[in-house]
């Protein structure tokens, strides 16, 4: 049950690799899993932008095989079908398995000292229940009628009988609530193992605040993915069995009288949190990075912390700002404004941190560095545009235009994918033992920063234009057809920035087979997870180490010239 | 005196302390799950106006207070015989069955709630009332399942001697599991009957 | 693999030039093609509370922008100064001193007065003024319409010249509406099948169209002219397709275009035809 004890190492390749217990193997599970999830909503998104700059034309390349019925062509459900399952796959099953799952279980027992997870056999379920999920969802893909296209949000009652016959949107409920499922499993696990596993000496003032980010995840995770799971236990019970949860009496015969409302408040009561739940893992990754390659401790610890507590609590009360345009009563629409505005706060502490920590530093450009000065970028520009869509003012004008597009790409989308490219590149060498190229790191990062800093700030142009969201095509209405040019420059740089990861990819895969072997800390830090052997043991620590120093003691002056980080094992020079 | 036929090992505090706040992160997470259809019950009942619908035929109340003591006592006798094997007194399989024998008459109540609701010709897809009725006892009742299956895994256990007062974690657990699906059908009762 | 790799290496600033290439020439050619129009912002709004809109956007724009130059500096000044370089050291700072966090504590309160407290005070007003300042029901001058929405068109029902909704006069129509210029206009909404949004850009108006429920907005010409109507929220494949033509016209031009109309859907009027029977009594 707990992992504080040594079992002998699995031998058989199932119990070794496939149905392993093993945190670190599960982490790699995990990571596979999340990057051919994000290679396949990433060849979605090129599909849309496709689509979106040159209207009824074949897609190129891939077009003729996967819809050989149009020649190629996409058709206004395929279209709809490829934003909602972009969207369902990058959030659930591209960056919550790897930000979550894979460094969540890399880094909880290696960063605290511990064995293992604390439930290893709940952890392996978590990842094959994932696993299922995203089954149930890429089968869901192939049914006749095809798959949800109702959007990621699938607002009842298109989502309902009413809108959506087929068994696609059946299907797509079942499949995020068994990811839920997986995320709530894991939540506990991470919980409960950051609360009972640390090592001694590790208090909670000495936890490396990526580790702080994932327990206030694992909390959002393990408050709020249930509550999806019951809107979705209520979707399907209408879809399948016919009740009337989402669907008013005016629209059903003899039966009916449920609330489409309802279904909003419940989603976005998940889907708030689910914001934070994406970007918090890179914040705490963040925190760390910086102050690892600024040779400098993280300024403001302990108001980090609080500023990351205080975002996953006020999470919960600011999820009216995705329905100012729904009818909420004034009352409730000024609240929810008000509330979303108290939120910018403790983000703004955490900006501050993050820029006080480079200052004055010693700062390494290395590749990881380099991503995680890119979420402060994006981030910033992300978090700013949020002020127009958290004021009711300018909000009904931009509401499900690409204004909103911009935004969340920006947020949760850029600075996860950002955060979670820092964190496979700097976990690499001690996952797999080498070293990634860091020319071609390079290279990804800035062929990736540039041409998507330009899509999604284009996209904020669009949407002052006016441009709607999950329009098929702009052209047919004549107000839109002069904006063609934004979304034809749009698309361009899109598919530059799906090139580009082409580079990471080939990076990846070759630096992890035939990359130069790396050494045991190769960044020189001193968190407990670099001071173990590369590989690391089954059992991670021979022996529990004790903790006597933060995570964070850069360039202590009474540390000497010859180096300027300490493990967190060894006691501060006096 | 078992523990030490099977030689198992005893079970250390730490163990005991991991599973239990495991378990209350899960009870914690899955009383989310059921806020969220109460707030949901209470959301649509509210629409409604008229509570409960006038004119149509409702759920048998004796019935359902017949199966909430039924339920109660169940989870009562479950969490004394958790109690007694943790002081080391005897007792537990007996109470244990009996707790278990309690459950399975609870979701025969259940069952005939539904068939006495079908009977009348009330179906899920007939109305508001009857989709938050056979909907909400639907959830519960894969809950009741899954709780009985737990509590006969158990009772296997408690036989063999894999469970005992030397490893009693797995079976606190479960008893808590039950009095959580026990605390669930109460507000369900109140809802649907009482207020 | 190996092979590859020393082909590839050396010419890495190349492929990156390529790359980088490939997307400027795409670019521009974008440029080339779209020389017919192209329109980059909002032209002036066509409703009394336009404005509004457009003036709290550019005070955000400014108040956002500026901002974000400055994290721009504060990022580009150590990246710039405090690179780590031989013999260089960083300095050693928790941030945990009281000094450290009276000054978080104040640019944390500067910046939401500054940012958020503003922006928020205005968008009140605005809402209390404008957005959620419904018309009075008694007030004579409000143009009351009522929206039903569908899979994928609008119906539009005004009351007609009796001034009554679900009589034989109403001017129904659909995708297209025509009202007054500056008197205020009042829509109450609501859906036959899924959740659409009225959105009039022109007129900065938008509001969804719930099923099973009325939802009302108003707006208020300052303009005649003709005007788009889209659907803002997803409503099935022919989404994109739910758009109409909004007609303004001055007050005579319209008065009798309101006779003329009324008197044609009096022709018109088929009791049989339940389809078109839908109105409901106007709600104060």
């Amino acid at each position: 049950m707990s992992g504080d004890h040594i079992h002998p190492e699995p031998t058989s390749f199932l119990s070794k690799y496939v149905f392993s217990h093993d945190h670190k193997v599960i982490a790699k599970q995990f990571m596979w899993f999340g990057l051919i999830w994000l290679g396949i909503g990433g060849i979605m998104a090129m599909m849309i932008r496709w689509q979106l700059a040159n209207p009824g034309m074949p897609v190129p390349a891939i077009g003729e095989f996967l819809f050989p019925r149009t020649n190629g062509v996409l058709d206004p459900a395929t279209y709809n079908t490829l934003f909602t399952m972009h969207g369902t796959i990058m959030i659930f099953l591209g960056l919550t398995p790897l930000m979550i799952g894979a460094f969540g279980n890399w880094c909880i027992p290696l960063m605290i000292g511990a064995r293992d997870m604390i439930f290893p056999l709940l952890n392996m379920l978590s990842f094959w229940t994932v696993f299922v999920g995203g089954c149930v969802g890429f089968y869901s893909l192939f049914v006749p009628m095809g798959a949800n296209e109702a959007g990621w949000t699938s607002y009842a009652t298109l989502s309902t009988t009413v809108g959506a016959q087929g068994l696609g949107e059946t299907l797509w409920a079942v499949a995020v609530f068994l990811i839920g499922a997986s995320s709530i499993m894991g939540g506990i696990n991470y919980m409960t193992t950051i609360i009972r596993l640390r090592a001694p000496g590790m208090t909670w003032g000495k936890l490396p605040l990526t580790v702080w980010a994932l327990f206030l995840t694992s909390v959002l995770n393990v408050l709020f993915i249930p509550v999806i799971g019951s809107a979705m236990i209520l979707l399907f019970l209408d879809r399948a069995v016919g009740t009337s949860f989402f669907t008013p009496a005016s629209l059903m015969q003899g039966g009916g009288g449920g609330d489409p409302i309802l279904y909003q408040h419940l989603f976005w009561i998940f889907g708030h949190p689910e914001v934070y739940i994406l970007i918090l893992p890179a914040w705490g990754f963040v925190c760390d990075l910086l102050s690892f390659f600024a040779r400098k401790p993280a300024f403001g610890y302990r108001a980090s912390v609080g500023a990351m507590t205080a975002v996953t609590v006020l999470s919960a009360v600011v999820y009216g700002h995705h329905m100012f345009t729904t009818g909420l009563s004034p009352m409730l629409g000024e609240s929810f404004m008000l509330l979303t505005m108290i939120i910018s706060v403790p983000a703004e502490i955490l900006f501050f941190n993050w820029l006080h920590t480079l200052w004055k530093g010693n700062l390494r450009l290395e590749v990881p560095m380099l991503w995680a000065i890119g979420v402060i970028f994006v981030f910033g520009l992300g978090g700013l545009t949020g002020i127009y869509l958290a004021t009711i003012g300018t909000d009904i004008f931009l509401h499900d235009t690409y204004f909103v597009v911009g935004h969340f790409h920006l947020t949760m989308a850029a600075s996860a994918l950002f955060g979670t490219f820092g964190a496979l590149t700097f976990w690499f060498p001690k996952m797999f033992g080498r070293r990634m190229n860091q020319t071609l790191g390079k290279i990804h990062f800035w062929g990736t920063i540039v041409p998507l800093t330009f899509v999604f700030c284009l996209m904020f142009a669009m949407g002052y234009a006016g441009m709607p969201r999950r329009y098929f095509d702009h052209t047919s209405a004549e107000w839109l057809a002069d904006l063609q040019h934004m979304n034809k420059m749009a698309t361009h740089a899109a598919f530059l920035l799906g090139a580009v990861q082409l580079v990471f990819v080939y990076n990846f895969i070759k630096s992890r087979f035939w990359g130069p072997v790396a050494e045991e800390n190769p960044w020189e830090v001193g968190t407990l997870d670099w001071s173990m052997p590369t590989p690391v043991p089954y059992y991670n620590f021979k022996e529990i180490p004790t903790v006597h120093t933060g995570p964070h003691e850069f360039s202590h002056p009474a540390l000497g010239e010859d180096r300027d980080w300490i493990p967190m094992t060894e006691k501060l020079p006096t | 005196m078992r523990a030490a036929v099977l030689n198992l090992p005893r079970e250390d505090a730490a163990t005991k302390v991991n599973a239990t706040l495991g378990m209350v992160f899960f009870i914690g997470s899955w009383a989310m799950a059921f806020g969220a259809i109460f707030l949901s019950f209470l959301v649509l009942r509210q629409r409604v106006g008229v509570w409960p619908p006038e004119g149509i035929a409702l759920p048998s109340f004796p019935m359902a207070a017949v199966a909430t003591a039924v339920l109660l006592a169940s989870s009562a006798l479950l969490h004394l015989a958790v109690k007694r094997e943790e002081s080391d007194q005897p007792g537990i399989q007996p109470l244990w069955i009996a707790g278990l024998g309690l459950g399975v008459g609870f979701a025969a109540l259940q069952g005939w709630l539904w068939m006495d609701l079908m009977g009348a010709g009330r179906l899920p897809t007939s109305g508001l009332y009857e989709s938050l009725f056979y909907g909400l006892t639907w959830i519960h009742a894969v809950h009741v399942v899954i709780g009985l299956l737990s509590l006969v895994w158990a009772s296997v256990g408690l036989k063999t001697g894999r469970y005992g007062s030397h490893r009693l974690s797995t079976v606190s657990n479960i008893a808590i599991f039950w009095h959580f699906v026990d605390v669930v059908w109460i507000v369900l009762f109140l809802g649907f009957f009482v207020f | 693999m190996h092979r590859l790799q020393t082909l590839l290496l050396p010419r890495l600033k190349s492929c990156a030039a390529l790359l980088a290439l490939i997307g400027l020439t795409g670019v521009a050619r974008a440029q080339e093609a779209a020389e017919t129009v192209n329109r980059w912002g909002l032209g002036e709004p066509a409703s009394d509370y336009g404005y509004r809109f457009t003036d709290l956007f550019w005070l955000i724009t400014i108040l956002v922008g500026v901002s974000f130059v400055l994290v721009l500096i504060l990022i580009a000044i150590p990246v710039i100064r405090d690179r780590a370089r031989p013999g260089h050291k960083a300095s050693f700072d928790h941030g945990s001193s009281l000094h450290d966090k009276q000054v978080t504590t104040v640019i944390s309160v500067i910046t939401f007065l500054v940012l958020d407290a503003w922006v928020l005070v205005i968008a009140m007003q605005d809402l209390r003024e404008a957005y959620w300042a419904y018309p009075d029901g008694d007030d004579e001058g409000v143009y009351e319409v009522q929206v039903l929405a569908q899979q994928w068109s609008w119906n539009f029902r005004a009351a007609g010249a009796d001034g009554e909704f679900g009589t034989a006069d109403d001017i129904l129509s659909n995708s297209e509406l025509v009202v007054p210029v500056g008197r205020p206009v009042s829509f109450q909404m609501t859906s036959k099948d899924v959740i659409h949004a009225l959105f009039l850009p022109e007129m900065r108006m938008k509001k969804d169209v719930n099923p099973g429920d009325l939802n009302k907005a108003w707006f208020q010409a300052n303009r005649s002219g003709d005007f788009t109507i889209l659907c803002a929220e997803l409503c099935g494949f022919a989404h994109y397709q739910m758009h109409g033509k909004l007609t303004v016209l001055e007050q005579d031009t319209f008065n009798e275009w309101e006779q003329e109309a009324s008197k044609l859907a009096l022709a018109a009027f088929d009791s049989e035809d339940t389809e078109s029977q839908w109105a409901w009594d106007w709600e104060q």
